[in-house]
This record gives structure tokens, sequence and C-alpha cells, in this order.
């Protein structure tokens, strides 16, 4: 899942585009409590048991109205096509459920994976290859028509239409059967499917409503896979796992002003970029959902709202500021005065993602140059300058795989690199050493955003001091993102950053650095790294036994970093948001790094 | 005396409310508007105001030196603790020396060369906006109105037009297509934003001046004096800025007193926007800055906050009584 999206950028950081979701913990494994260390559990624990309802907690005031209030505006909430955090966390909170959940649990205060829809966490056949989910009985939609298996085949079937649904997760196009080929429900004539982009002829695409990579077999659904998955039961808890009602889904651009509910909120109106409001949904039963609880009566957000104003009135907690909540990550001002003021009021947490500076490997060719790099960034001053609080909304980075994520390796490369020194005199003798004494570092930066320009400032005054020549390319707030994953930019040094999602090193290396996808448009493959030696290693661990594949990740990580010095750690990211003095259940979910509407309720 | 020394007294010398002694006979209209100006004690310390700004503009880094201070010089790591705030100075300690209005948060720069350097931005880009928007107005103007036929048309139809144009809207569209062009080269850019936000300023500033000019000319033109001239065979040129411009002292000096204040705001407001200068410090971009930081650090936000109101605001009275000084119609 991607990290939120800013449309006014109040950060340079916080404006990128992360595919993030899911993170850390026990690959796969069956151990229902998990190994976290501190700093980041993320949604590794099971509990295939899990049974509603949920108990509401004591101090909890029936009824009122929770306003959630955001300097971010989500791009869409079709379930289909939820992959940022924000909008993943509103839709799996609160409207849509899915196969599976995740649900906060108190006692290890981390996100452990419970069923939703489903009776039990998916059974998976001998070879791995297929997965069987049965709903339970008596779930309803919004106006009282029952949910029924084909609605979550569906909805499943809606998600390989990735030319019409955009930036939805894609990992069904890998591991499900034909996942290729099928082109989902829409295309369903040979004219439609050559409007689609890259048709190619030859490679035997089909769409319509035949597809037997997923069918319902009375209340069961069944899951046909191409390879082994052996993760399916985290990824089946993304909205894209929810029951879609055909019948409603007529245009599919337009289901998303009003995606049908099955959770205890439901739209009531919903003006895109700008305001949600959600009120009840008087047909979700408590007592088949262990994750959620309805003590509210109505949710109430409010998009693309001014960071300063949001702070103040959530800061100054009188009125209907009280029953505020935010979820951008506070400035250092509001952090300081609300640490002082109202400590309850601020929530720390971790989001398992890494922000990392990324050399193009065919630009930057000489590792010496790239090792240079990371000790001339100039650490501390650019999180300040742009605004970050270190310690609390970034934390140094070393490993590539942030914290909690099972089967990490902590290692330090170059040598002594803590993931926030920057030593130019060390820097300087690496590029003597490699004969590239004033090499030009071009990149890319947000001339319309001030934060991004006090940290850019930083950067050239860091390569500079280490013997770089520093050249800002210029770009703007709206085309940062576009810039930057344009293959033929100007620039050989990127920014970007990635989070698990799911909790396997598995949805990090195969992701991100596999040779397949390198030089290609888009940038998958951000750092255009590709190494025979690295991407053999890749295929062996994927065909490893599951529980072997954390600590293979783990290892690989320190092994690509020191080998091939892919990428600069710049941090890894962390939570602090606010909220007002009557809003209760507040916590950071660190599966997605937002806070948890689904156990929200007002004191 | 010469022609046009007789009609700088302005189409209506007959009603100056002045009184008539024997002292003034001999003066012009130009030095009698001083002399009125000169004697308006509001408007002098006005003046003052505003030569104080356009010296510590000039001398910005002169000032800088004096004070010790050095424009965006600040380490965030050895400047600012580990909530991103000052380790010297407001909010958290008392008046320093070291940087009299304090640091900046985040990056640690130093607030009054931050605030020197702003001043000279925004005096700079205001002054030569202005300039240029007054000469293409006068100029325009004058043609419009002397040239009767199509070349009015033409002119008046420009003016129109531009009054159409949003202005914020236009200027918020050009820094995009100037970051698309100059991209690669961060000084050019820079210089770009700087240069297109005078022109910006000046293609927005004209139309009014030349609406005034021209109707001025219009009444102008029918007069004697041009006649003659015309009759005499004086080439067009001469006559637009031998006899018709002396006599439009009064509404350009006006104008421009007025407009000056004007432009010193817009500039402000387009850097607030994040679409005007970059890479220089400017007041806007302060104010941008220091407002999420307002009720922990109000000095921050004061300082360029009180140097756009006083300049503005001295500028404004300044004009008011050149205004009042040159059109002898007015009473205090």
């Amino acid at each position: 899942m991607r990290l939120k999206r800013t449309v006014i950028a109040a950060s340079a950081i916080a404006a990128l585009t992360l595919t993030a979701a899911c993170g850390g913990g026990d690959g796969g494994g069956e151990d229902p409590a998990g190994e976290f260390k501190a700093g980041g559990g993320a949604g590794a624990g099971k509990d295939a048991t899990a049974e509603g309802p949920l108990e509401i907690p004591s101090d909890a005031k029936m009824g009122g109205t929770i306003s959630v209030v955001t300097n971010n505006a989500p791009a869409t909430l079709d379930p289909t096509r939820t992959y940022y955090t924000d909008s993943g966390a509103i839709m799996s909170g609160l409207v849509t459920r899915s196969l599976t959940q995740y649900v906060y649990d108190e006692k290890s205060g981390d996100s452990i994976l419970v069923p939703d829809l489903a009776t039990d966490l998916g059974q998976v056949s001998e070879d791995g290859l297929t997965w069987t989910f049965t709903l339970k009985d008596g779930i309803k939609y919004e106006d009282g028509t029952d949910v029924t298996a084909e609605d979550v085949v569906y909805g499943i079937k809606r998600s390989f239409a990735t030319d019409t649904l955009t930036d939805g997760p894609t990992y069904q196009t890998t591991f499900f059967k034909d996942g290729q080929k099928y082109k989902g429900p829409f295309a369903d004539t040979d004219a439609e499917l050559q409007k689609l982009p890259d048709y190619d002829a030859s490679a035997g695409w089909y769409g319509g409503e035949d597809y037997d990579g997923v069918e319902a077999d009375g209340n069961k659904v069944i899951i046909h896979l191409a390879q082994a998955f052996p993760e399916l039961d985290y990824y089946a808890s993304f909205p894209v796992f929810s029951p879609i009602p055909k019948a409603k889904d007529k245009d599919p651009l337009a289901y998303e002003s009003h995606p049908m509910a099955t959770g205890p909120y439901k739209f009531e109106s919903y003006k895109p970029g700008t305001s949600l409001k959600l009120v009840k949904n008087d047909q979700w039963a408590a007592d088949t959902d262990p994750g959620r609880f309805q003590a509210v009566d109505a949710f109430d957000f409010k998009f693309a709202q001014d960071t300063a104003k949001i702070e103040n009135q959530i800061l100054g907690d009188k009125g209907a500021a009280q029953s505020m909540i935010g979820y951008d990550d506070v400035t250092p001002p509001t952090y300081k005065s609300i640490k002082e003021k109202a400590p309850e009021n601020l929530i720390e947490g971790t989001s398992p993602c890494t922000y990392m500076y990324r050399p193009d490997q065919t630009k930057i060719t000489d590792k010496k140059v790239r090792e240079a790099i990371s000790w001339a960034y100039p650490y501390q001053a650019a999180w300040k300058a742009s605004g970050e609080i270190v310690g609390v909304t970034i934390q140094p980075g070393t490993s590539l795989l942030p914290p909690g994520t099972a089967g990490r390796v902590e290692y330090q490369y170059p040598k002594g690199q803590d993931g926030q020194t920057t030593d130019p005199e060390k820097a300087k003798a690496l590029l003597k050493e490699a004969g590239a004494e004033g090499f030009e570092i071009k990149w890319y930066y947000e001339r319309d955003d001030e934060q991004s320009v006090a940290k850019k400032d930083q950067m050239v005054k860091g390569f500079e001091a280490a013997g770089f020549k520093a050249t800002p390319v210029a770009s703007t707030d709206e085309t940062y993102r576009d810039d930057q994953s344009n293959l033929d930019a100007p620039i050989n040094l990127r920014y970007g950053g990635w989070c698990s999602d799911w909790p396997s090193g598995g949805s990090w290396f195969p992701a991100q650095w596999i040779g397949s996808n390198a030089n290609k448009p888009g940038m998958p493959n951000p750092t255009n790294f590709k190494e025979a030696d690295a991407d053999a290693k890749q295929a062996e661990i994927l065909k490893m036994d599951a529980d072997k594949v954390p600590a293979a990740w783990g290892e690989f990580d320190k092994w690509m970093q020191e080998t091939y010095m892919v990428e600069i750690n710049a941090g890894y990211d962390a939570n602090a948001f606010i909220k007002g003095s009557l809003v209760g259940g507040v916590v950071n979910d660190p599966v997605k790094g937002m806070p948890s509407f689904s156990i929200m309720y007002l004191k | 005396m010469t022609v046009s020394e007789v009609l700088i007294q302005g189409p209506d010398p007959e009603i100056d409310p002045e009184p008539r002694t024997g002292e003034v006979a001999g003066r012009s209209p130009m030095r009698i508007a001083m002399d009125r100006l000169l004697s308006d004690k509001v408007a002098m310390i006005c003046a003052g105001i505003v030569l104080l700004f356009v010296l510590i503009a000039i001398f910005a880094p002169l000032l800088c030196k004096l004070f010790g201070v050095e424009l965006r010089a600040g380490d965030p790591v050895t400047d600012t603790d580990s909530f991103n705030y000052p380790v010297i100075g407001p909010p958290n300690y008392g008046f320093t020396w070291e940087a009299p209005l304090g640091l900046e948060p985040n990056s640690g720069n130093d607030l009054l060369a931050e605030w020197f350097y702003g001043a000279r931005t925004s005096l700079l880009v205001a002054t030569i906006a202005t300039v240029v928007s007054t000469v293409v107005g006068v100029v325009l103007g004058l043609i419009a109105g002397y040239s009767r036929g199509w070349g009015d048309r033409v002119i008046t139809f420009m003016i129109d037009l531009f009054l159409t144009l949003p202005f914020l809207l236009v200027a918020i569209a050009i820094s995009p297509m100037l970051v698309e062009r100059w991209r690669e080269n961060p000084t050019m850019l820079d210089n770009a934003s700087l240069i297109a936000l005078i022109v910006i300023l000046s293609i927005f500033g004209w139309m009014g001046l030349a609406r005034l000019i021209r109707g001025e000319v219009i009444s102008l033109r029918e007069r004697e004096f041009i006649e003659a001239a015309h009759v005499l065979g004086m080439p067009t040129h001469r006559i637009l800025f031998k006899e018709l411009l002396p006599n439009l002292v009064a509404p350009i000096v006006v104008s421009f007193s007025l407009s000056l204040p004007a432009t010193i705001a817009a500039e402000a407001t387009l850097a607030y926007l994040g679409v005007g200068v970059t890479g220089r410090p400017s007041w806007g971009q302060t104010i941008l800055r220091a407002q999420s930081w307002f009720d922990e650090y109000p000095l921050y936000l004061y300082a360029p906050i009180v140097g756009i109101v006083v300049l503005v605001f001295a500028l404004n009275l300044l004009g008011d009584a050149i205004r009042d000084a040159f059109d002898p119609k007015s009473f205090r």
C-alpha cells in the first residue's frame, strides 16, 4: 500500500508516492504472537479463531460524531483501487469488509490478522495452489441484500482491470492463475482488449466474466494460483477482497461515489478531494465482526485542510475540536506544545517504511561513488530542514528492511554508517579512489515547496563539502511524482520509499530490485538495478520453504548492499498525530501507519 | 515664457485655491506642489521611512556585516535543537546580539539577514515593475489619446484585453512553465523567476494609467497650443513628449506613488503562494514558513509582516500626500 498522498505538500517527504502497507513480521509463519523488535511491530501475528462481537470499552459514550481532518486527500475510495495507507484505513476500518482483516491487539501493541467475512484465515491446498475461504452466514449490504460468494469473486475479477481501475495493488496479476492474461470483467470483446495499452495479440489476453482463477461454490470463495502464495491471507485483507454487487457496478469509475457498505458505517455523502460523511450502517451485525465496533453515530472526514488550521483547532481542544482527530504528522511546534500541554492527545507509532536515495545504476556506475554519496548526504540537516522531527517522524536507518520485519539483519554499510553520519572526508577519499572528483549529482526538488527547497539547500551544501558537483533539478509539487518515475529524467539520484505490502521481504526485493524490471517506463525498479547474481539469489529465495524465507531475505538485504551499494538509506518512517481529548480508542495501526478507525469512540 | 510653461499650469489655472501673493507669482505648478508636500509633516515622516527602507535594501550586505549575521548560513544540526527550535535567541532564550531577530526553526538561518534581503527583493521587484508599467502606460496612453482612429481602437482593445486577464491565474500558470524551461539550470531558473515576476507585475500594472493618460490627452489635444504645434509642423513624437507629457506629470507621479505599495503587496502575496521569486529571501516566503510556528514563535511571523505593513502604509500615505499636493482641487 502506498503512503497517503498529499495535496498541498506539507513536507517533501509526505509528498512521496510510496508503495506500502502491511509490513514486517513473521513471513507467513503460523506463530500467533510473533516477535517484534522495539519500534516496529507490523502486523504479523494471526488469530484464525477470533470471533465477534468486539467489546466496546467501558468509558465509551455511545453516539456523537468524530471529525477526521487532514491535509491529505485520497485520490479514490473505490475498494479495488484502494492502495494508499489513508484510503485503506478508512475503507477497511469502517466501510468495506474483506475476507480477512487486522485488529489491534493491546497486549502486543500490534495489529494481528483475524477473519472478517471468512470464517477463518483460508484453507490452502497441499500444493499451495488453491485457497478456499468460507463466508460467514447472515452478512448483508447496507440495503439489506445478502452478500454472496459471487460478489466477492466479482470484486476480485474487477481488480484485474488495472487499466480501467488504475493504481490498485497488482499481486493478483503475478500470482493468480492466468493473472497476466485475464484483463478483468469490463473488456469482454476483442475490440475492447485491443484498446488497452501494450496490447499484444499473441499474449492470449481475454476479459469478461469467464475467468476460472476465482470461483464461487455456495458460500465458498475458491482461488486458484499460478504459483504458491503463502501470504495470500494477508493480502486478503485488502479491500480488493471485499464483495461488490455486480448490479451496482454499471459504471466502474463511478462506483467509488457510493461503494456498497458491509462494515459498520456507510457513505452518506462523498465529495472527492473535499469531504466524506459516514453514518451508521444498520445492516452490519456486530457478532459477525471480530475487528470493528459501532460506537459513534458518524464519521466526518474533511480532506485537503490547512495544516496550521487543523493543528491549532486540535491543540485548542475546545467545543467541536474535542472530537477531532488528524492523521498527518504534526509539525515541530505543535509536537512540542502538545507534548507539554496534553501528551495523552499525541499518538506516536511506526509504519514499516524506509526512505531511500536511489542512485541510478546506469548513470552512477562506480560503487565507490555510491558509497561516497552515503557519506556526503547531510542526514540530520536534510531531515530538520524539511521539518522532520528526528526520532519522532523519522528514525535513522541502516538495513533496508525496517525494524520489526522478521528475519531482518541489522548491519551497517559502508562500515560505521549508522544512518545519520555525514563525513565529507570519507566521501572525498572515496571519490579520489574512484577518480571521480567533482562527480555531478543531479536530483529533483519541488521548487514550489518551501521545505523541499530548504532540504535542497542543505543537500547542495553537504554534497559540495564532500567534493561532488551538486545540481538540483527543479520540479513542481504537481509533477514531482511523474518526473521521478520518468525513465529519461535528467537526474541520476532519485528519492523514494517503500513499505511492505505483507510481512515478508518478499514484498520488498522482487518488487523493487528485480533485474527484469530495470530500465522500464514508470521505473518499477527505481535504481535500474540489474545484476545476474542478485536475480539468481532472489529466484532461489522465492523457491525456499516458507519458514526459511524471512531470514533469507534479511541476509539478501545485507548482501545486496555490501556487494552493490544499491541504496542510500535516508531513514525509517515514523508517525506522530494528534487528537481531541474526547476521542478514545486511538492507536497507531502499525500495519498502515494510520489511526485505527475501526475501534474509535467518543468519551 | 515658452508654450509649455504656460500650459503646465493645468487645464484650469483660474480656480487655483491658493491665495495669490506676490511671492508665488513666478513659481511653476511643480514647485508649488513640492512646497505643499514639503510642508506636510505626515508626508515627510513617510518619506523618511521609505528612504530608510530604500537604504536598508541598498546596503543589505553592509548591514548584515555590521550586525555580524550572514544570509542562509544556518546549519540545522548545530543551530536547532531536537524539536527543530533555534538554540539561541527567541522563542526559548532571551534576546541575543548574535541573532537580533532570532534564527529560523528547522533550518537555523538568520532571520535578520533574511529580513534585510527580503526588503531588497521587495523594493527591487516593486520599483522595476512599477517603473516599467508606468512607462508602458504613459507611452500607450499618449499614443492612444493622440492617434484618434485605429491606433486608439487597437490600444483601447489591448487595455480591455489585459484588464480581463486574471492576474493570479496567469502568475500561477507561468511558474511551472518556467520550471519546465530552465529546470536543469538552477541559477538561470532563479533569475528567470525574478524576471518573470517583474514582467507579470508590469504587464498587469499599466492599464489603469494608460486609460487615465488617454483621457487626459483627449481633452488636451483639442487645445490651441497643440493645434498650433500641429500647424507649425512639429513632428508627432515632439508634440507627444514635449507638449503633452509635461502636462501629465501630476497624474503620472500620483499613479506611480500609489501603485508602488500595491506592487510590494502583490510581490509578497505571490511569494506566499509559492509562485514568486525563488532562491532569494522574500518577506512573503518568510510569512509562509512562519505561520505554523506562530503560537510558539510569534516574532518569526511579526518581523516580515511589520516590514510589509510599515513600508506599504508609509508609501500609501506618501502617495496620498503627493496626490493632494498635485491636485489643486482637493482639500485636506
